[in-house]
């Protein structure tokens, strides 16, 4: 199994020796795959230093010289030390800006709640024309490594864990989302790795004759609305499920979608509750904290 | 490209400047009139000293310098000087925090510079980042960045200080309106700035230390920066008066955020500026 960022960042490495134009900054933070594309293409690799405010700043000056340009970090550094620079350079103008992000949610699990990154889908969603990717999948990170030469500010949020892959190549990822099951006693709309946790909670609902879909929605902004209230609109319930705080997340989006639209489904967010987590044993240790694991999930929407 | 002018001609350009700048500013209220007046004679030597290269009828032209107004809240001295030299129109520069006007008191999208911003510390950073895309490409333009002594005080300039001089950015010169003042205070009184030189040094700059409203040492300086091959950016520290040229302001604390716009306050500032 391939890390999101390893998809990625190889991929992308293509596409920047072929265009000498792309140029990737990062903070101090590593991966392999990101040695090879320094080792490569030093010209296009810049070390900024641990100075998040000067990433987006310099990364800003090198998108008005015209350059295409991705800010590699680590998740809750960019964008929670550089908010203001994000909403003024990213916002503003929509330059083509990429920030490319590692450790979705509880992914960094041994280092604690400044590590978490639970706070950074609102604090982007809040900045207007900034898309943002939480992929579930390496498939669909690679993928978007082509999509990120697309003009305008971007923002993708990986997960740190390798998962098995959901998807092909082939998949038509256009619209935002994507479907799993025809199931309409309960949707459930989830983002991120922990859609593979809705879809174990599909199967387990299933001998209870509860006939579950999943969308995986990894776009959460812009959301492609009737694509998405064509598929919700014959659901008899509606959950949303999301590693990230609920205030302004996944849940409200389609909670403020769905009223918008005067559809009164009965609808459950799930979420992490409003408090930091100081737990250290691991990944479904804190989802359990969290009351995300699995067992507790099939619980709460039975 | 306007021809070089005598100094003299450019004092007087100056007094028209100040003028025009108090009208603005009346008309856009959070146009800071001090950081504008603190800025006038370095505007007019970077607009009509031959120091930057610029073609008013091709605000995109690629080869033009890169002028970034880092303290943007003086951008309000700036606007005549850009409606002068055709790149806004009377009108637009009339419709300025009018309802329906392209441009407000800290702008965004202004032709004739690259950015300005209400918010301060972004412009070194981007400055330098543009500078560093322009040698990547060997690109013989300069990227001019004027920042506030008070935008000294952000973490992100000094990030881009570092940054600058460890790439080599001889391209990239910053001045700093060190007109020792910030919004409700003087610099020194708040947080010791000095010496601004020396730190500027330490990070690795070359520094230059100039009167900022005097053409004799600005117009020098500007036309060394032009001329002279670097491997470091370079930092010109104009020592300046917050709100030159009107007693109301200089030496008030104050100062940033006064704007005389009636009476007594306004006649007397009409005539200091005759």
């Amino acid at each position: 199994m391939k890390t999101m960022r390893d998809a990625f960042l190889e991929r992308f490495t293509e596409i920047a020796k072929a265009d000498r134009n792309v140029v990737l900054l990062c903070n101090d933070f590593g991966a392999p795959a990101l040695d090879r594309f320094r080792a490569e293409l030093p010209r296009q690799f810049i070390h900024i230093g641990i100075a998040e405010e000067n990433l987006v700043n310099a990364g800003a000056g090198l998108a008005m010289a015209g350059k295409q340009v991705y800010l590699y970090s680590i998740a809750p550094f960019v964008p929670l030390r550089c908010f203001e620079q994000i909403k003024v350079h990213m916002g503003f103008r929509g330059f083509n800006m990429n920030a490319v992000v590692v450790g979705a949610g509880f992914s960094y699990d041994k280092s604690g709640p400044t590590h978490h990154s639970l706070e950074d889908v609102t604090a982007v969603g809040a900045v207007p024309g900034v898309e943002i990717w939480t992929p579930s999948d390496a498939v669909l990170a690679e993928q978007l490594a082509v999509h990120s030469l697309r003009p305008g500010p971007k923002y993708f949020r990986f997960d740190r864990e390798a998962v098995e892959d959901l998807y092909t190549p082939k998949e038509d990822f256009s619209r935002g989302f994507s479907r799993h099951g025809t199931g309409t006693d309960l949707v459930i709309v989830a983002t991120g790795t922990i859609v593979h946790q809705a879809l174990q909670i599909a199967k387990a609902l299933k001998p209870r004759n509860v006939d579950v879909s999943v969308i995986d929605l990894f776009r959460p902004k812009p959301l492609d609305a009737d694509a998405l209230l064509a598929h919700l609109k014959p659901a008899r319930r509606i959950a949303t499920l999301e590693e990230h705080f609920l205030h302004g997340g996944l849940g409200d989006s389609i909670s403020g979608l769905l009223h918008d639209h005067g559809l009164t489904v009965p609808l459950k967010r799930l979420g992490v509750p409003e408090q930091y987590f100081f737990e250290y044993g691991g990944r479904e240790a804190l989802r359990k904290a969290a009351g995300l694991d699995l067992a507790t999930l099939i619980a709460r929407l039975a | 490209m306007p021809p070089p002018l005598d100094q003299e001609v450019l004092r007087q350009k100056s007094r028209w400047l100040r003028r025009q700048t108090l009208q603005i500013c009346r008309q856009a209220g959070e146009a800071r009139l001090g950081s504008a007046f603190s800025a006038t004679e370095l505007y007019v030597a970077l607009y009509y000293g031959d120091f930057l290269r610029f073609d008013s009828s091709k605000p995109f032209w690629p080869q033009r310098d890169r002028f970034i107004l880092s303290k943007g809240h003086a951008l309000g001295g700036l606007y005549p000087v850009l409606q002068d030299l055709g790149f806004l129109t009377q009108a637009e520069i009339e419709a300025i925090c009018t309802p329906g006007g392209k441009y407000g008191p800290y702008g965004d999208c202004v032709p004739g510079l690259e950015a300005q911003w209400g918010s301060v510390g972004h412009g070194l950073g981007v400055g330098a980042g543009l500078a560093l895309g322009a040698q990547m490409d060997a690109k013989t333009w300069l990227t001019v960045v004027m920042i506030g002594d008070g935008e000294c005080y952000e973490g992100a300039t000094w990030e881009a200080a570092m940054f600058a001089s460890h790439h080599g950015l001889g391209n990239l010169i910053a001045i700093v309106d060190r007109n020792r003042a910030c919004s409700i205070d003087f610099t020194e009184n708040v947080l010791r700035l000095d010496p601004l030189d020396e730190k500027f040094r330490a990070f690795g700059w070359e520094v230059e230390t100039i009167d900022g409203h005097s053409f004799a040492e600005i117009l020098p300086a500007f036309q060394r920066a032009r001329t002279q091959a670097r491997t470091r950016p370079l930092c010109i520290i104009a020592n300046t008066v917050k709100g030159k040229g009107l007693s109301q302001l200089e030496g008030n604390p104050l100062g940033h955020v006064i704007t005389p716009s009636t009476g007594p306050d306004l006649e007397r500032a009409i005539r200091e500026l005759a």
